[in-house]
């Protein structure tokens, strides 16, 4: 009897579902035809017709759509490897600190984590970008960090291996315009990749501590006992076990700032939403695979992500547990 | 006897405190100095930047002539519309009735020896989300119609939070429920949805929602842009808090289903008064965080040309006769501080609150 009304259940379910699908479906095709838009993805290998201020690849304005894309994309990559980066040392030494038995350095450290993390990361870019960035000096008078390290209001220029007969290392040098050679990191780059390290380096801070702290305080005294640094106890034993705890909570920030990579919109660096959803959408006209393709390519990264993450996770799992 | 014998001169007092936290050992030594040495240095530069270096007086755009250094007079002189955005000033007092009310319905909430709570619980749920609704957007009963397009600000961030979350925490209870199910297509569906959006990011839903749900509904029915943005937040914040509300579910022993159906309880019963409660209780340091994300995420508002607190702040600095990263930095000074106060003091509410909870459930089991 039970069994029997929940397949009737799961039948009417299913039929709303499908019905509900077609309706949307149906609806969507007629307000496309009413507002003469045309379908499908050829757009994809027209001209594009407009320029991107950073480019990995090879990339003109007669360049197709996709290509684009795949600059759009590459950028988009490239952004969450830096903030994943910086957010990672970060978080680690802060983290770290918290637990320090310095007064000082745990209150710093804690500073750090109720400051940034309170304050909405969009603010957050906005004030590298509006406010800090624009302090900086104009070309004319860079500020070099070191001979091969220039900043200015215009970025950051910093020397890049270049493949030629064998490879060689080329500084940014004063051209007539600009800095030529090397490789520069726009003042948008630069606060997004400020902005979100520092703020998703907060909660990772969290996760290191609390990882940390997890780690059983008979570990730290047996591997004292055994003659151990403190620095080689904190690396060879109580690391490894906190690794376990910090694991999966740190996946969710990884995925978090990928994420959130996406506010890049806001200041206009050309990410895949900003180049995308936002030049392309407007100049094809195809919202409907525009954003299919948005929404696949951040679908296919997170599980990704998520997939390689829990197969380390299982890797590094205690067995018998 | 153990008992008269004194600690240390070393270890008692200011000089023992100090001894013991900060210069214990000659690397701790360099490092508090070097950190003390900083922390002096950023702070006097700090001190110099807001309160010295500043431009305190005046009212008008005049009196920041450098436009460098920090505007105060900005933020004096354009404070309705951080609060109210373009809201008519003569309506504002609908904005502030309404705000009031539900400022005073939760305070009353929070006072636990408060009579007839469970019917204040009640009004501000089911009652008090429409009435303010239908105060701050007019147009029936006898008051002046206010396009959404108008509201902004402080006000606007308000309404974006409390509406957002409120329907999310329904959608996302149910959601996590059908999680559970044992109908496995309903489970499927559920799943599905929920992992799918979680993968997305706020802005990019903002855009899919902004432009593709028009597409999907028949052109007689018309959404504002705010309403259809409010929809993206509460797509994502629904399947947040389904995960929140899960993890709660997840950690109620089977005995206490178990015992909910031997009582004869229903479907209905045992969700209602064995299981959620519990369920919600465990979750809510994770929905009180998702709370504070929601409070902090709806800034991204401004992307798509709504105007909250934030978005109004950015909207009056770049009125040319404001124009300069003085003003604009002194915008960003305000808003940060309003948001940090919320989320800090929000975030300290809900640990104590969480303490509170686990003496509570130490006692009944």
């Amino acid at each position: 009897m039970r069994k029997n009304s929940a397949f009737w259940l799961q039948c009417l379910l299913g039929l709303a579902l499908v019905a509900l699908v077609v309706l949307v479906f149906r609806t969507t095709q007629s307000n496309l035809e009413l507002l003469g838009v045309q379908s499908g993805f050829d757009f994809l290998w027209k001209k594009a017709g407009f320029s991107i201020s950073q480019h990995l690849i090879p990339y003109t304005e007669d360049s197709p759509i996709w290509a684009a894309l795949a600059v759009a994309i590459l950028n988009t990559l490239l952004l969450a490897v830096f903030c994943i980066f910086l957010a990672s040392v970060l978080g680690l030494v802060v983290g770290i600190g918290r637990l320090s038995s310095n007064w000082l350095v745990s209150r710093l450290s804690l500073a750090y984590l109720e400051l940034f993390r309170n304050i909405p990361v969009l603010l957050q870019i906005f004030f590298w970008y509006y406010v800090a960035l624009r302090a900086l000096p104009s070309l004319e008078s860079s500020i070099f960090i070191t001979d091969y390290l220039v900043l200015n209001n215009r970025g950051l220029y910093f020397p890049f291996i270049e493949f030629g007969n064998g490879f060689s290392i080329s500084p940014p040098v004063m051209g007539r315009f600009a800095y030529e050679g090397g490789f520069y990191l726009m003042p948008e780059f630069l606060a997004l990749w400020i902005g979100l390290s520092l703020y998703n380096g907060s909660y990772i801070s969290e996760i290191v501590r609390s990882g940390f702290q997890s780690v059983a305080r008979g570990q730290w005294e047996a591997g004292a006992a055994l003659g151990l640094k403190p620095v080689t106890v904190l690396r060879r034993v109580a690391f490894p076990q906190a690794l376990r705890a910090v694991l999966p909570p740190l996946t969710t920030v990884y995925m978090n700032m990928f994420k959130a990579t996406s506010l890049a919109a806001a200041i206009a660096y050309p990410e895949i939403v900003s180049v995308f959803v936002g030049t392309v959408n407007n100049l094809a006209g195809r919202p409907v695979e525009v954003m299919a393709v948005t929404l696949a390519f951040y679908a296919g990264v997170s599980f990704l992500v998520a997939w390689l993450m829990g197969r380390w996770n299982k890797r590094i799992t205690l067995r018998g547990q | 006897m153990a008992s008269d014998l004194k600690p240390s001169a070393a270890r008692q007092g200011l000089s023992g405190w100090l001894r013991r936290n900060l210069f214990s050992s000659w690397w701790n030594t360099a490092v508090s100095l070097v950190l003390l040495g900083l922390l002096v240095t950023l702070a006097a530069r700090l001190f110099q930047w807001l309160i010295i270096e500043a431009q305190w007086a005046g009212s008008g755009p005049s009196a920041c002539a450098d436009t460098t250094s920090l505007c105060w007079p900005f933020v004096r002189a354009r404070w309705p519309q951080f609060l109210y955005g373009l809201y008519p000033s003569e309506e504002v007092w609908r904005v502030n009735l309404g705000l009031a009310a539900g400022a005073l319905l939760g305070a009353a909430l929070a006072v636990r020896r408060m009579p007839a709570r469970r019917w204040i619980a009640a009004f501000l749920l089911l009652a008090y989300p429409p009435l303010a609704w239908w105060l701050f957007r007019g147009g029936t009963g006898g008051l002046t119609p206010v396009e959404t397009s108008l509201w902004g600000g402080f006000f606007l961030t308000l309404v974006v939070t409390g509406s957002v979350f409120w329907v999310s925490l329904l959608a996302g209870v149910l959601l996590a429920l059908g999680r559970q199910s044992r109908l496995a297509l309903l489970r499927q569906a559920c799943t599905v949805w929920i992992e799918f959006w979680r993968a997305v990011p706020v802005l990019v839903l903002l855009f899919v929602v902004i432009i593709m749900l028009p597409l999907f509904l028949p052109s007689n029915v018309e959404i504002d842009k705010l309403g259809r943005a409010m929809i993206a937040f509460a797509i994502l914040m629904s399947t947040y808090l389904a995960e929140a509300v899960r993890g709660g579910l997840q950690s109620l022993p089977t005995g206490q289903y178990e015992a909910a159906r031997a009582l004869g309880l229903n479907w209905r019963q045992s969700r209602l008064h064995v299981v959620l409660p519990q369920a919600l209780a465990v979750s809510l340091p994770q929905i009180t965080s998702n709370f504070i994300g929601l409070f902090k995420e709806t800034t991204v508002l401004l992307v798509i040309g709504l105007f909250d607190l934030l978005g109004e702040v950015q909207r009056a600095a770049s009125d040319p006769q404001w124009l300069g990263t003085g003003t604009t930095a002194a915008g960003y000074i305000f808003v940060a501080v309003f948001f940090w106060t919320a989320c800090f003091c929000l975030s300290r509410a809900s640990s104590r609150l969480e303490r509170r909870m686990t003496r509570y459930r130490a006692v009944a089991i």
